[in-house]
């Protein structure tokens, strides 16, 4: 199995995810972003930029990203990172987020595109649901597992734009959990964690 | 009255981090790497927002230290993960996130919360959690400002130095999250810059 290693940008919401109990043991290793540049991610085969980690602060490792994919490595993109900012071949639009489609009777219109998809083995549809920022347009060949209104992917897998695959989404778990706000979020993790996994 | 410096918030993360922007006259503004670059003895309070790198605050304790040894007042907005000062403590979870442990009340008054409603602090759009969900740990000697619900965790706090400088706590989102609001939670912001600048 491949060693599973995540971005620790040093904000609460991240500690709670990667050095708590519930799920710190998932990750082999956590890497400070301030010391990613100087990091051996040679026995890595997957890295997680976890949700609202700086753009700014990646954007410098654009090359670093570009090589471990085509060393046939995954990148996890998850959401309000501006994947389009540091990888390739990434297309995200900002929408509005809606926050309060639960109290006003709405919906956020979801739905399993993909539903022979191993994720979905782990995670329920409504374990992702909560609210989204922005949407994705997968590139062409790309699988999108979970649609948003018919308008865009809010989580897609992407295994033809690089040797490696790229595992992007506008879903904003970590935050929400590292919050402890929003329940959802933590039984998102405790299924898509579990699934990464596996990969 | 004396200028209030603000942290930057992270970039990227979405359309829900109101900027402090131009809401009171005291303010100037800083990425949080460039702290170390920053000459504070020309600012009356350092305010630190929610979404910052806790671990890189670590290495300037020595400079914010001094900071407030000279007088300054520091703002900490969030949860404590990586106590960067001795009066910090790690963040305290309400054991049991209900609605009665949610309610935010107050037990002494302070010029931050002059005319405040805490059912506006408590409640957003009827929903309650917002505010905070639970306790950075005050030092023996803070004044407790509000608690949460029936376990009475101090999730606000002050905090006088007796080597001088002065900590107010706000054990959750930043407090600029009321910018704009249409209730009593409208007065936080300009009386936060005021206090924080001496007046």
């Amino acid at each position: 199995m491949g060693k599973l290693a995540i971005i620790d940008t040093g904000t609460y919401y991240h500690h709670r995810v990667i050095h708590e109990d519930r799920f710190g043991h998932f990750f082999d290793q956590a890497i400070y972003i301030r010391d990613l540049c100087k990091t051996d991610l040679s026995d890595i085969t997957t890295l997680i930029v976890p949700c609202r980690t700086d753009p700014a602060h990646l954007v410098a490792h654009r090359k670093l990203f570009a090589d471990f994919l085509n060393d046939g490595k995954t990148v996890v993109a998850m959401g309000s990172t501006g994947p389009d900012k540091w990888l390739d071949d990434i297309s995200w639009r900002f929408t509005p987020t809606n926050f309060w489609w639960w109290k006003e009777g709405g919906s956020l219109n979801l739905e399993i595109a993909e539903p022979e998809h191993s994720l979905f083995d782990y995670v329920k549809l409504a374990d992702a649901t909560w609210h989204h920022h922005g949407l994705l347009t997968p590139p062409a060949g790309a699988t999108s597992l979970i649609n948003a209104n018919k308008a865009g992917s809010i989580f897609y897998d992407d295994r033809v734009t690089s040797p490696g695959r790229k595992i992007v989404t506008t879903l904003d778990p970590m935050y929400h959990h590292g919050n402890h706000f929003m329940p959802a979020t933590s039984r998102f993790l405790d299924g898509f964690l579990p699934w990464l996994k596996s990969q | 009255m004396g200028i209030c410096l603000f942290i930057n918030p992270i970039k990227g993360a979405g359309d829900d981090l109101p900027d402090i922007g131009s809401h009171a006259p005291n303010t100037a503004f800083v990425d949080q790497y460039d702290l170390d670059k920053t000459d504070l003895s020309q600012f009356a309070a350092l305010i630190l927002p929610a979404h910052i790198d806790q671990r890189f605050l670590g290495t300037r304790s020595d400079q914010i230290t001094t900071f407030l040894d000279q007088g300054g007042t520091l703002v900490f907005n969030g949860h404590v993960a990586w106590p960067m000062l001795p009066e910090l403590k790690p963040f305290v979870p309400l054991e049991r996130q209900s609605l009665e442990n949610l309610m935010i009340y107050r037990v002494n008054h302070h010029p931050v919360f002059d005319g405040v409603d805490c059912n506006d602090l408590t409640f957003k759009r009827g929903v309650a959690g917002f505010y905070a969900r639970g306790s950075n740990p005050p030092p023996v000697d803070a004044i407790p400002l509000h608690v949460l619900g029936k376990e009475q965790l101090v999730c606000d706090w002050l905090y006088e130095r007796p080597k001088g400088g002065r900590i107010l706590m706000h054990s959750g989102n930043d407090l600029w999250m009321y910018i704009g609001s249409q209730n009593s939670t409208s007065r936080v912001v300009p009386q936060l810059c005021a206090w924080a600048g001496g007046e």
